[in-house]
């Protein structure tokens, strides 16, 4: 998430493909989409990395569509209701959405940025009660459902709904997750064990 | 770091109640002492009948072995818990309570409970209001920006347990923002 040299998830991060189109012959490089072309032909369209984007596309060799995860398409279903859009599908297991939007962001001219940034930020803002809320009950939501699957098919819409919100997490909002969870486990802890008898 | 994620971000519950133990607390000792230099500072002398203010650390060590009566604060009772609980569910914002109120009030209702009148009651309500505060500064995250967010009253315990998430959140909300000096900088171009 963090623009850091030496974050581990920022580099995991770049490793998420667009879809470049040459502007320019390239020769000996065709290996790179995988086929048997020898040279990369102009207007020809090919998945790269980030890492590899950027000096392509700042070196004016080549331009960039917005990635699938950024379409329009996606971004009505988040203006709906950002939180039954499942992030986690959109960027692979573990991706993270919100690092490789800002990274598309940078990219971007000014308003086009600046209607990107309004979708994480808003998409973010509308999912973050949620999931704090649902790291602070994970117990008892777990509970339920355990029980609900015990006593034999009664199982809740509702159950199913929390469970689908939290697969459907991104990178950054599951460590978020992580964080509320734990520290909200040390102070129930805290509340709940008695220091008397560590006392005498 | 070698310290533990959790760790990184804030202290533990164990901590803060150790930094409240330092806050004075009436007592009635039950046993004569002179005046005693301690590395916090001197206390004492302690003259049975008259009263006399310790740190808390010295008040529950004395409570355990018998030696005094702790005097609970004005505010650890049924009649201003429950006003507070009032207050705390039919208004918005955070009514005030004393900054450590958690922490001080658990380590004399673990130690002395006989000292507290109906210290069960106090209890409930103590959770009670607990819970209705939590309540309020969960709605705070929907409230979350990239620079700022004003809770005012919000208690120590209360801050420590919600700073890992909101420092982080507000970090990323941080780098979601699009700077809005690059904006006009590049309008002016």
């Amino acid at each position: 998430m963090e623009d850091d040299y030496y974050s581990v998830e920022s580099i995991l991060a770049e490793n998420q493909k667009i879809q470049c189109a040459f502007k320019i012959d390239i020769a000996d490089m065709g290996h790179l989409d995988g086929g048997n072309e020898r040279d990369i032909k102009a207007q020809s369209k090919i998945q790269v990395p980030m890492w590899m984007a950027y000096i392509l596309i700042y070196s004016d060799y080549a331009e960039f569509t917005i990635p699938p995860p950024f379409s329009a398409r996606v971004r009505n279903a988040l203006n709906a209701e950002a939180r039954s859009v499942r992030l986690s599908s959109l960027v692979g297991q573990g991706g993270l959405w919100y690092g490789f939007g800002i990274m598309i962001m940078r990219l971007l001219s000014d308003v086009p940025a600046h209607e990107l940034s309004d979708v994480l930020t808003k998409t973010f803002r509308s999912r973050l009660p949620e999931v704090i809320d649902q790291a602070h009950h994970f117990a008892s939501i777990h509970g339920a459902a355990a029980s609900a699957s015990g006593s034999g098919g009664g199982t809740i819409t509702s159950d199913e709904a929390t469970m689908a919100f939290r697969e459907g997490l991104d990178g950054t909002e599951r460590e978020l997750f992580v964080l509320a969870q734990d520290s909200a486990r040390r102070t129930k802890r805290w509340y709940e064990t008695s220091e008397r008898t560590r006392r005498s | 770091m070698a310290l533990p994620p959790p760790l990184r971000t804030s202290i533990t519950p164990a901590e803060l109640e150790l930094i409240a133990c330092e806050q004075l607390v009436e007592i009635i000792p039950l046993v004569a002492m002179e005046r005693t230099a301690f590395i916090s500072g001197a206390y004492g002398p302690l003259r049975p009948p008259a009263k006399c203010k310790v740190p808390i650390w010295m008040a529950t060590n004395l409570k355990l072995k018998k030696k005094c009566h702790i005097v609970p604060p004005e505010w650890l009772n049924v009649d201003f818990l429950q006003d507070r609980l009032t207050r705390e569910t039919t208004q918005p914002e955070f009514s005030e309570l004393p900054f450590r109120f958690a922490e001080v009030a658990k380590v004399l209702l673990d130690v002395a409970s006989d000292d507290v009148t109906n210290p069960d009651k106090v209890r409930s309500l103590l959770q009670d209001i607990r819970e209705a505060r939590q309540s309020k500064s969960r709605e705070g995250v929907s409230k979350l920006d990239h620079s700022e967010l004003s809770l005012p009253n919000l208690c120590a315990m209360e801050i420590n347990e919600i700073r890992p998430f909101f420092v982080r959140s507000m970090g990323v909300l941080t780098q979601l923002v699009r700077q809005p000096d690059q904006g006009q900088v590049d309008e002016m171009q």
